[in-house]
């Protein structure tokens, strides 16, 4: 809710334009400002254009005052700055000078302006809910549109390009249409949670100083980066983590994020951090490199000593070449447009800065460690996924650190970018460096030295990964998923529980067991509920894709598909990152046409039919929901997908009620829950339900369980399973493996753009060769199975099918 | 989304150092801005041409010569309308319009596309972190300089994330290119909504990762880059300087320049 505001004191304009450069943060929030208002410039144009190549109606214009009101002095500097980046895709000359000086103004004078204009002013905060409001925002957009445009017009006439009043009236009319219409909708929507992000200039600014206070209060223990001789003793000898009775709670939380945590690491040590989403896995890792309490606020007791040294004392940034740290989202750690610029970036905040030798050879080395390829031109947006997560760990690696921290490194890989994460880290393990790794499942458990399991902010286990793994109970009772080979046997008085095929093959000739699996496996009633010759092959096919190729520029991604998708199926589209898997999805519902060959949605031509028609036939659920959201309550956001579809305010009742009762959301509440309030499971469902409302037959899920624990991930797929048992035909985008033997009816396997195999997971999984070219593996239980011929899919499957060996 | 319009190509351009490219482009415009006569402004369009042959700048060019093409006929098309002359055109000397208001559109439009080649130049031959360097080398603040390298790489991503918003929206219906004008502006806010809270929602954790790097805007940065002023750059500079100069000169003497009235 918005709750306080503070009008500005105009007589600090000039210490506030310069506070923007002192913090790191405001820094980011500037770059940012940039990067969204040159971001806008480009692809969201509008068609209108007032003066072609100078002045065209786009919704960037709205951005400035939108951020002044939220940003201050930061919006300033990001406008103008975002529009000298906006010229370097083609008009940057001597008239940008002006550009930015304009924008600079137009991102300036609404934050000096609002709440300073005596009787004019509404003395609320920025948002226009009132009229008062309204006309204190209609009279600030006309000032600083007219300032804006009269220095840029002026500024073009005068390097004789292009008359002052041609362009200062365009350039006026575009900042004042797009201000008041896109202005107050965006502020509605933008104020209230920026302030409860504390992002607002003012909140930002004040916590800045409070943090400088305490830098002042500080006695630093070293300067620069040379340590005094007890610090590197501990280096040398001592734990290299060492946390004792560490707690931490954030604002206003009753219960600790952290509680009463003590344990050590040591040097050459990789020790696992589990547990599931909320268990305190991501606030440790912040801790150990001081961004807590440095930079993330909150109360924190107890002792962590990382590097011989308390974290409290020196600030996150001069603790980088002793700890270095990847962050989940890696993408946001690259700051580079070339790999040099990447690796290079962290070594030019060296003090005493480093020979020119000892760099080329942190370089050379710290790629080598992660086996890329030393390309230095190479922009990082052009690599793939796990190329990314490698030059971010090497970006952290030419520091030379002694302590590396991953948090959930591999949640979006692929199987064998995993397999590379893994050698990497064992590598590095090898030559003497401690991990610490954070993960919410099992799949990494067996790399490891040491595990340690943390539920609510606890420590509830430690010890060898072996002995967690064979203990399925503990792991279940954590929100961690077993092993499915270690499950299959865990009823059975088998000691200890197998991990691997060959202790499981051998744990069954001990109990004289043999897979004889039953009819009902066989036909897939066990693992689906119901019988394959069910299902609806003999119907006429919801969709054909005929000899469909597809290419973005000349690279050709998709290449002579032919499939037909039956109504009722549960379809799992299966390939490593770059197969074509998306494309595929996005040729499905139309948002791609393809260049050769056709695709038929219920008998409609995706490349003729207007893409309304096509909504109501097939949803596309994107993989980051929050692409989507943007309404301020739930039942808003719902209802966006119907009332596109022009239905009258009832029929988007029905509907939206309907879709979140199929999604499993409150309905009561949802008029008054703001979806961003929720997690990632939830907001998944939030954009799950906005589909449903267009009543689509066919659902595609792009990656529906990346980044969620055990627990989101098995209500996710009871969602979806609960969907297609409804009548939806359900289409499944995933790289996980256990999720298609589990789940699907039918697998396409993609490799290069092309189906290298089509048909139920079972038969798929029996040619692993097959599945191994397509850089996936099939599971383990399923290779544990074909040691009798026979390929079984799920736990219950190999349970019903573990009979005593009679002969 | 790769957006910068930097080509990696192994010419003797853009083995100059950054300093030299950025002093050379401001020196096109400097020889732009010296004269309203077509003749020269073709002279010095010349010049630059020449420079985006040797840089191998083709595609780029390719990339905006519709947006330069429409830049310079506006400013031929205008500007004869707001200037005096002698000679009227027929047909269209009722409206005011004279050669000499042509000529000097013309020339104006020659200018217009010097500049934008300029630059052009300057981006296709001079990575971003180059020229953060090079400003901050040639005085500018660091910490802009970096904010701007950082923008930069940040406008690649949320164009992609942009994409993707779009994509998601016009799978729930949204059609943004039917009803008023009005109607399809109102239709923005789906799309930007998402991809500024998108942003917004990582700005703790960009900072929290600059940090966690090094950086901090007191730090003292060094670049290490090999870029160093070589006896080309040096030969480079002075060529363009003693351009300017004469140029300079030419103009305090009215070479070059159109005597034209408002």
């Amino acid at each position: 809710m918005i709750t306080q505001f503070a009008c500005y004191d105009p007589r600090r304009w000039w210490a506030d334009l310069v506070s923007v450069w002192q913090d790191t943060r405001l820094i980011v929030v500037t770059a940012q400002i940039a990067a969204i208002y040159a971001a806008i410039l480009i692809p969201f144009k509008a068609g209108i254009p007032l003066i072609p190549g100078f002045v065209e109606l786009r919704p960037a214009n709205a951005i400035p005052i939108v951020a002044s009101l939220l940003f201050g002095p930061a919006a300033a500097w990001g406008a103008g700055i975002g529009n000298i980046i906006g010229d370097c895709f083609g008009t940057l000359g001597p008239a940008s000078v002006f550009g930015f000086l304009g924008n600079f103004l137009f991102g300036y004078l609404p934050y000096l302006m609002w709440g300073n204009l005596g009787w004019l002013s509404s003395g609320q905060p920025p948002v226009v809910q009132s009229w008062r409001q309204g006309f204190e925002y209609g009279l600030i957009c006309v000032v600083a549109s007219s300032v804006c445009a009269g220095i840029i017009g002026w500024g073009v006439e005068l390097l004789g390009l292009l008359p002052f009043v041609v362009l200062a009236p365009a350039i006026f009319f575009n900042n004042i249409v797009m201000s008041l219409l896109l202005g107050p909708p965006l502020l509605m929507f933008l104020y209230p949670r920026v302030q409860r992000w504390h992002l607002r200039y003012e909140d930002i600014r004040s916590s800045f100083v409070a943090q400088g206070n305490l830098r002042l209060s500080e006695k630093p223990s070293f300067v620069g980066h040379e340590l005094s001789p007890g610090i590197a003793d501990a280096r040398t000898h001592g734990s290299l983590l060492d946390c004792k009775h560490l707690s931490f709670y954030y604002p206003g939380q009753q219960n600790p994020a952290l509680n009463n945590l003590s344990f050590s690491i040591g040097p050459g040590e990789m020790v696992m951090l589990l547990g599931r989403s909320g268990s305190g896995k991501s606030t440790f890792c912040y801790a150990c490199n001081g961004l807590i309490p440095h930079m993330i606020a909150g109360e924190l007791t107890g002792s962590l000593q990382v590097c011989g040294e308390n974290t409290r004392v020196s600030p996150v940034w001069k603790r980088a070449d002793r700890v270095g740290l990847v962050f989940q989202d890696f993408e946001t750690q690259l700051v580079g447009t070339s790999m040099e610029a990447e690796l290079l970036h962290p070594l030019e905040y060296r003090q005493p800065p480093l020979s020119f030798d000892d760099i080329k050879r942190r370089v050379s080395s710290a790629l080598s460690s992660v086996g890329l390829e030393p390309c230095l031109d190479r922009d990082p947006m052009t690599m793939s996924g796990g190329q990314r997560q490698r030059l971010v760990i090497a970006s952290v690696l030419v520091q030379e650190p002694q302590l590396l921290i991953l948090d959930e490194p591999s949640s979006d890989l692929d199987p064998v970018t995993r397999m590379q994460l893994r050698q990497t880290l064992r590598q590095l393990r090898d030559a003497g460096m401690a991990l610490l790794m954070s993960e919410q499942d099992h799949d990494d458990l067996q790399f490891a030295d040491r595990v340690i399991l943390l539920d609510e902010g606890r420590l509830v286990w430690e010890g060898s990964p072996d002995a967690l793994r064979r203990d399925p109970h503990a792991m279940r009772n954590r929100g961690i998923r077993p092993l499915a080979l270690t499950e299959c046997f865990e009823e059975l008085v088998c000691e200890p529980l197998p991990l691997t095929i060959d202790e499981a093959v051998a744990c069954a000739e001990k109990m004289n067991l043999i897979i004889s699996p039953p009819a009902a496996v066989l036909d897939d009633t066990i693992r689906l509920g119901e019988p394959a010759s069910l299902w609806g092959s003999q119907m006429d096919p919801f969709v054909r894709i005929e000899d469909a190729c597809f290419q973005y520029a000349d690279r050709p991604i998709l290449r002579n598909i032919n499939c037909f998708i039956y109504p009722g199926e549960f379809l799992a589209l299966l390939g490593a990152n770059g197969s074509g898997k998306s494309t595929c999805a996005r040729l499905l519902n139309g948002l791609l046409a393809p260049v050769e060959g056709r695709v038929l949605i219920d008998g409609l031509d995706t490349r003729t039919t207007s893409m309304n028609e096509l909504v109501k036939r097939v949803g596309l659920v994107f993989q980051n929901p929050d692409h989507q959201i943007f309404a301020d309550t739930v039942w808003e956001e719902v209802a966006f997908g119907a009332r596109n579809l022009g239905c009258s305010q009832e029929e988007v009742a029905g509907r939206v009620h309907e879709s979140l009762v199929a999604v499993g959301l409150p309905v009561e509440e949802s008029a008054g829950l703001d979806p961003f309030s929720l997690r990632k499971g939830e907001r998944q469902r939030v954009a799950v339900a906005s589909i449903l409302a267009t009543r689509p037959a066919m659902l595609i899920f792009d990656e529906p369980t990346t980044g969620l624990d055990a627990e989101e991930t098995d209500r996710m797929m009871a969602m979806i399973r609960d969907l297609n048992r409804k009548g939806h035909t359900i289409v499944m985008i995933t790289h996980s493996m256990r999720l298609v033997a589990e789940h699907a009816q039918r697998c396409l396997l993609m490799k290069d753009g092309q189906i290298v195999a089509d048909g139920p997971p079972r038969e798929i999984f029996q040619d692993s060769a097959l599945v191994q070219t397509a850089s996936l593996e099939i599971p383990l239980l399923s290779q544990f199975s074909q040691r009798w011929g026979y390929t079984l899919l799920t736990v219950n499957e190999v349970k019903a099918s573990l009979k005593p060996n009679v002969r | 989304m790769n957006v910068s319009l930097y080509l990696n190509h192994e010419t003797w351009v853009h083995r100059l150092d950054g300093r030299t490219k950025t002093l050379v482009v401001l020196g096109f415009f400097g020889l732009a801005l010296c004269f309203s006569h077509p003749t020269y402004l073709l002279g010095i369009l010349a010049l630059v041409v020449g420079g985006l042959v040797a840089a191998q700048a083709g595609m780029n060019v390719k990339k905006i010569w519709v947006l330069a093409t429409l830049l310079v006929c506006y400013s031929m098309m205008l500007w004869p309308f707001f200037v005096e002359g002698e000679t009227p055109v027929p047909i269209f000397h009722v409206l005011g319009v004279t050669w000499e208001g042509c000529v000097f559109g013309f020339g104006m439009g020659v200018r217009l596309l010097i500049m934008v080649l300029g630059g052009v130049w300057l981006l296709s031959t001079t990575t971003i972190e180059e020229l953060a360097q090079a400003s901050q080398e040639l005085g500018m603040p660091a910490r802009g300089g970096f904010a701007f390298s950082l923008a930069f790489r940040w406008v690649g991503i949320l164009m992609g994330a942009g994409v993707g918003v779009i994509q998601a929206q016009r799978s729930r219906g949204l059609d943004i290119s039917s009803g008023t004008i009005v109607e399809r502006i109102r239709k923005y806010v789906p799309l930007v909504v998402p991809l500024i809270g998108h942003a917004l929602r990582q700005t703790n954790l960009l900072a929290m990762a600059l940090e966690s790097k090094g950086f901090h805007p007191t730090a003292q940065r060094s670049f290490h880059r090999t870029g160093k002023m070589k006896r080309t750059d040096w030969v480079v500079m002075v060529v363009v300087g003693l351009l300017l100069g004469v140029s300079c000169w030419m103009r305090w003497h009215g070479i070059g320049t159109l005597d034209v009235r408002f």
